[in-house]
């Protein structure tokens, strides 16, 4: 309870082969914090992760999980679900849940009291001692989930955890992880669809080509890029726009233009001309979306062919 | 090294297998094999009991009269020996009818299919004056080896004293002579002799078989669950929580002990049940009762823990780079053709437990386990032999853990494309600092 910071990775590298799949990285993860891990496939998100729950060793660089080195104990206050999840079909629900509880430690007794909570909470609960292949496969999510927090981690680390949900589980899951931060818990996850990371994370850590090109507070972020982005509503074509002055790029969106402009101009100045060209009828001031942030990021970090994210 | 951790692997690998039709019926489908073969030789054995009515053709007649004599004495011999088994009642009556065999043989035939009589004798008087040996006996089932040996025995005993009074030797010396000697086996050991009878080779045999056959079994089941929790993709959250070398000697215990339970079974079933139906399978024939010594048992069931551990060894190596059994059958083969070397040698080693051969096999990891279980049992190797057999066995499996353990480490994390051989022993080189390194992911 003494260092604000969760998890911390200094200078960490990891190379499989001739292939680095991790190149310096260096990350903090506030306490409490909803941390977003985002990039393209390949970018070395899983490999983070897995270098942070020690099942993968790095080659160079220091982790410290809340000021420690990971060990057994370490380990037990993390639960973490892997993008490759899967459980033992055979088993009945209640024993296999009993199984992953044991292994991190936690007695059979308050395992029990958990589990019928959160199947309760799941609508599982007549579940319970069924056999896992005779459940859909939304419910081996769930029971997936469950078997990740079992153990009431301080930390959560999950990757893709959305992947494969339906939209309603998908909803349901982001109410379970905003309720973990509310209660000071930690979570960290790996997503490629940006969208999820925007509307969850409080602090995101973008990756490209096994490095960090971003990182930063939502907010700030946003903050940082907003000023060079505009709406307008206007009297031209998209012609007519691009043309203006200051205009780095512009695209149509929903009858309006959204116009990016080049660093340094004024945006008072801008105004000013386009009034005395067109007729302007609104003008705002355009919230990026994550997805120009980050390709904006990935521009000027020279990575330019990792653009494509899903 | 978390025992805690390790004991919830155990346990589940455990309760998960034995708790499977697969397992209560492989366990008990061979109790009951053994128990449904000795009831049927009990009940045929039982079958020789009850009334046997033959008619002899023998037109001289003087043979009808002695076979009858020398039957009903047998019979009174055996009812003496065993009280359980009943040999058969023997009614012996002369063929009245004409002189024609050709007829004879036509109304006994009737008579048989008619079931009034069971079997008939033809004493051919033109063969017999020739000196033949030939009798012809008639029945409708000519397998039945008790009484068809018993009838044959009585027929020669009757030939010879018959042949002996022609010669003028006295009918006393004719039984004298009849007696075979009993010809007794003593094992020499350590601790003294002991009566040995083939019965307690043939245990050992059995034993090695039940060994052989185990290994085998639950190696493979080792491979598969290992594989299986690959396919799954379970193995990345069960590696989260506990170490690859706590995981993979769970697995290991686990299951051994799914393979020591289904032991305890059957000797349990071996005991209650079969225990009475042996006894009687004994009586009735000339096995001697298999005595099997408690230093068989131990010696079994240490040799086949370390065998094991050796075993299981090689399969979690042989399965964790793969993520299908198809991909792994290939390699599969490996332990089984050791396993079968060990097999295969045996008969050498019963014929000589103590040649160079023999004690190099019992030496060689692969088939010590197997080989020195055997010397044990049908001879007394040198104590040194058993504990170096021992001890090679245990390093092997110490050996094989450390070297499935590195294996194990990356190959539980790879999936996608089947690794070569030169990678897999690569792996085995990557220092512990470095613990998994699966191949790159596809980017």
């Amino acid at each position: 309870m003494t260092t604000p910071i969760a998890i911390e990775l200094l200078d960490v590298s990891k190379s499989f082969g001739k292939f680095r799949a991790v190149d310096g990285l260096t990350l903090r993860v506030p306490r409490g914090a909803m941390f977003g891990l985002l990039g393209p496939n390949g970018a070395g998100k899983t490999t983070t992760l897995r270098m942070i729950m020690n099942i993968t060793a790095p080659d160079t660089g220091e982790i410290r999980i809340l000021g420690h080195p990971m060990d057994r104990d370490m380990q037990n206050r993390i639960g973490y679900l892997p993008e490759e999840r899967g459980l033992y079909r055979k088993m009945r629900v209640i024993d296999h849940l009993y199984f992953l509880a044991a292994i991190k430690e936690v007695s059979r007794d308050l395992a029990r009291q958990r589990i019928e909570g959160w199947l309760e909470k799941m609508d599982l609960k007549p579940w319970l001692n069924k056999k896992v292949d005779e459940l859909s496969k939304g419910m081996q999510q769930k029971i997936q989930f469950i078997a990740t927090i079992v153990h009431d981690p301080d930390i959560l680390i999950l990757d893709e955890p959305f992947s494969g949900l339906d939209p309603i589980n998908v909803a349901l899951m982001r109410d379970y992880f905003l309720d973990f931060r509310a209660r000071g818990k930690t979570i960290i996850f790996c997503t490629h669809v940006l969208e999820q990371a925007e509307k969850l994370c409080d602090e995101i850590c973008l990756m490209a080509r096994s490095r960090k090109i971003l990182e930063g507070s939502m907010k700030e972020l946003k903050r940082r890029y907003a000023q060079d982005l505009l709406r307008l509503s206007i009297d031209a074509s998209l012609a007519d726009v691009t043309a203006l002055p200051g205009v780095a790029s512009a695209k149509a969106f929903d009858g309006t233009f959204i116009v990016s402009l080049s660093p340094g101009t004024d945006r008072r100045e801008f105004l000013r001309r386009t009034l005395d060209r067109h007729r302007v009828e609104a003008f705002s001031q355009k919230e990026p979306e994550l997805e120009e942030i980050y390709l904006d990021a990935v521009r000027s970090s020279g990575l330019e062919e990792t653009r494509t994210i899903a | 090294m978390n025992w805690k951790k390790t004991f919830a692997i155990v346990r589940r690998e455990y309760v998960e297998r034995v708790r499977t039709k697969a397992f209560w019926f492989s366990t008990l489908i061979i109790p009951i094999f053994f128990l449904g073969y000795v009831g049927i030789q009990i009940s045929a054995s039982r079958k020789t009991g009850g009334e046997r009515h033959i008619v002899v053709v023998d037109p001289s007649g003087a043979l009808v009269q002695p076979l009858a004599q020398e039957l009903s004495a047998v019979e009174a011999e055996q009812n003496e020996k065993h009280s359980e088994t009943k040999g058969p009642h023997w009614i012996v009556t002369r063929y009245e009818g004409g002189a024609d065999l050709e007829t004879a043989k036509e109304s006994l035939r009737k008579q048989v299919l008619a079931k009034t009589i069971n079997g008939y004798l033809i004493l051919d008087p033109t063969k017999l004056a020739r000196d033949s040996q030939d009798v012809e006996y008639y029945s409708t089932t000519v397998s039945d080896f008790i009484v068809l040996n018993q009838l044959e025995r009585a027929l020669n005993r009757i030939r010879m004293r018959q042949k002996m009074e022609k010669q003028g030797l006295s009918p006393e010396l004719a039984n004298e002579l009849e007696k075979r000697i009993t010809f007794n086996t003593f094992k020499v050991t350590e601790s003294g002799t002991a009566e040995e009878k083939g019965a307690g080779i043939m245990a050992a045999v059995i034993f090695m078989i039940l060994m052989y056959t185990t290994l085998i079994i639950y190696g493979s089941q080792v491979m598969r669950g290992v594989i299986e929790e690959k396919s799954n993709r379970i193995v990345e959250i069960v590696i989260a929580s506990v170490r690859p070398t706590e995981l993979m000697l769970g697995k290991m215990i686990g299951i051994g002990l799914v393979g020591l339970t289904q032991y305890l079974v059957w000797s349990f079933v071996a005991m209650n049940l079969s225990l009475p139906g042996i006894a009687t399978l004994v009586a009735a024939g000339d096995m001697g009762m298999p005595r099997i010594p408690a230093s068989m048992l131990v010696y079994f069931i240490v040799f086949f823990i370390l065998g094991y551990f050796v075993y299981a060894g090689i399969y979690m190596a042989i399965a964790a780079p793969f993520n299908t059994d198809q991909e792994a059958q290939q390699l599969s083969m490996i332990p089984i053709v050791l396993i079968l070397a060990g097999m295969m040698i045996y008969p050498a080693v019963m014929n000589n437990p103590s040649s160079s051969t023999s004690v190099l096999f019992s030496l060689i990891p692969f088939t010590a386990s197997m080989v020195m279980f055997l010397r044990t049992a049908v001879s007394e190797p040198p104590a040194w032999q058993i504990a170096l057999s021992m001890a090679i066995l245990l390093a092997t499996t110490i050996g094989m853990a450390w070297f499935a353990g590195r294996v194990y480490r990356v190959g539980i994390l790879m999936y996608g494309k089947k690794p070569t051989i030169p990678e897999i022993l690569r792996w085995v080189r990557y220092s512990p600092g470095k613990a998994a390194q699966p191949a790159r992911p596809e980017a």
